[in-house]
């Protein structure tokens, strides 16, 4: 299983929408992923550790390099699909990349 | 008319007689099917905002139930007057998202951004469909205090083509603060940086006073990885009953259930939140797509929920130094009732402050600090019309004392309340609120008008400098 971590001011919200666009659509491709939502400031070092990817909205200073690959999906909020489709093309290029394919 | 009212209470009263969680099933699932959601998304939304309803109203009930007899001591105890359990957003965005009137406003909104893009007023088309809660919020609050639909939905009207007005003014300044190109479409129309104009006003201060202090910028990422799990939700409930439990003088096992009851009541607060953003979204989803066949591809700026900015370190840095700062006040500042809980970090009041100041930390804290007192009073303003709201959801248990009432210490908006209660109050008659009404809101628009300006000179600068890099 592939595992993404969305990430958004309340963890809630612009996250959730992150994480159910990826699910669903990596579903429909074909991979089987798994996306968690969580507040920006709850992310630490050992958090990320966990996961294959890191979706923010947008560029995210965590304090630290995050180790795993990082993709932007703020366009996935945009909701018309042919700004969000560069995004779900990237992260299934993450997913072919790590070996979980 | 009385045939109009009576065929209206026909249909709409054994509506509500229902309750807010099924009235509100089946009005959203309505108002989803007429804006072309398929039905069993429309259904699935409806009922998913039915179960938050219910949940939301379960966990206010533990909490404030857990909390009555610890409160009432602590009250006794030590002298302070802080009756208001601060929930936090998401018990309020429930709340507010339990009226049917909050539907209203958001369609009446959906027609007034079309009409502000097609007479070329904005840019932006606002997708954030979900935070209308906020100026629902002023809308209820109005209404509350005595103001009818029409004047009510006036008042929304003109906060909210402000709101809008200022997402334009912002997007060259989001753009900076995210490194982002000039494609980039992000900006938002959201609620808290409505502040904008009174903290620019105390930033164009510090640049006269303060200047200097602006030297003793910190790392604001290194002290957030620093802090990690200790400003938590759950860390911050710990913290919350311990700090009631001294005060009031319970036993050791009483702390700790405190501290646990409401470390789980603010992690549960945030997972129902995101069930009813989830309930919403099949509607935003169809409101969008609405909006975007009547704007015939038209490119423009895209009206986002703040987070995208929420990357930006100095956010989190400026919450967590304001939190024990927020505390501090609570206790002291005169006409405060509300004991800081749920919404002691204040994602509704740095997000303003980094925009305004862009990114100076110093300066965030600092003029955060001082506006901490006007969200403290806009959440005891609005105590007794959430608390009413809630009761007819259902959420206060019946054992409850009858001077138990719930708020939020940092909801976005607070300026935006405090005109709520003078245009409510105006609207029953009361020639001294008409004439406070009517100065508030010539003030509200002239301090806007004079932060526009500001925004538009910033927005000049970067369009100059873009143009200066281009030519190189």
């Amino acid at each position: 299983m592939f595992k993404i971590l969305a990430a958004c001011g309340a963890g809630v919200n612009s996250s959730h929408q992150i994480k159910d666009a990826l699910e669903t659509e990596m579903g429909n491709r074909g991979y089987d992923v798994q996306a968690d939502a969580v507040m920006v400031k709850d992310i630490t070092e050992d958090m990320l550790d966990n996961y294959d990817l890191f979706t923010p909205i947008a560029a995210t200073d965590l304090g630290f390099e995050p180790k795993i690959p990082v993709i932007d999906a703020g366009p996935i909020l945009y909701r018309m699909p042919a700004l969000a489709a560069p995004v779900y093309d990237q992260v299934e290029q993450a997913i072919k990349d790590s070996g979980k394919a | 008319m009385s045939g109009i009212i009576s065929f209206a209470n026909a249909i709409f009263k054994p509506l509500i007689d229902l309750g807010a969680a099924p009235m509100m099933l089946i009005v959203l699932t309505i108002i989803a099917l007429i804006f072309r959601v398929k039905f069993s998304k429309a259904l699935e939304g409806g009922i998913k905002l039915a179960i938050a309803l219910t949940a939301i109203s379960a966990v206010i009930g533990l909490l404030t139930t857990a909390f009555q007899d610890a409160l009432n001591a602590f009250v006794k105890s030590t002298g302070i007057q802080l009756s208001v359990t601060d929930l936090g957003w998401a018990p309020l965005a429930t709340i507010t998202w339990g009226s049917p009137y909050t539907l209203f406003f958001l369609l009446v909104m959906v027609i007034v951004n079309i009409v502000m893009i097609v007479l070329n007023k904005t840019n932006t088309l606002d997708v954030d469909i979900f935070d209308i809660w906020h100026l629902a919020f002023v809308g209820l609050l109005a209404m509350f205090f005595g103001a009818n639909l029409l004047i009510t939905t006036i008042l929304v009207i003109f906060i909210g083509v402000l709101k809008i007005i200022n997402s334009d003014l912002m997007k060259p300044t989001f753009n900076d603060l995210l490194h982002a190109p000039a494609s980039n479409p992000m900006t938002t129309t959201h609620m808290n940086y409505m502040m904008n104009p009174i903290i620019m006003v105390f930033d164009k201060l510090f640049d006269v006073i303060f200047p200097w202090l602006d030297k003793f910028d910190f790392d604001a990422a290194a002290l957030n990885k620093k802090i990690g799990f200790w400003g938590s939700k759950f860390a911050i409930g710990i913290y919350l009953g311990i700090f009631i439990g001294l005060l009031s003088h319970q036993g050791v096992k009483e702390i700790f259930t405190l501290s646990f009851t409401a470390a789980f009541c603010l992690e549960l607060f945030s997972l129902i939140g995101s069930w009813f953003i989830a309930a919403v979204e099949p509607l935003s989803q169809g409101i969008t797509d609405f909006a975007n066949k009547r704007l015939k591809g038209r490119t423009m700026n895209v009206g986002l929920d703040w987070p995208f900015i929420a990357g930006r370190a100095e956010i989190w840095a400026a919450a967590n130094v304001l939190a024990p700062i927020m505390l501090l006040e609570a206790l002291v500042l005169p006409g405060n009732k509300i004991l800081p809980l749920g919404g002691i970090i204040a994602m509704g009041v740095t997000p303003a402050l980094l925009v305004v100041t862009r990114g100076k930390i110093i300066r965030m804290i600092v003029i955060g600090a001082i506006e901490l007192p006007l969200f403290l009073w806009a959440g005891t303003l609005s105590a007794p019309m959430v608390t009413e709201t809630a009761k007819k959801l259902g959420a206060f248990p019946k054992g409850l004392a009858s001077g138990t009432m719930i708020s939020h210490s940092t909801m976005e908006g607070p300026i935006e309340k405090f005109l709520a209660y003078l245009v409510g109050n105006a609207s029953t008659g009361q020639i001294k609120f008409i004439l406070y009404a009517a100065l508030a809101l010539v003030a509200y628009l002239l301090i806007f008008i004079w932060y526009a300006q500001q925004m538009k000179k910033r927005n000049k600068v970067y369009a100059d400098e873009a143009a200066a890099k281009a030519a190189k």
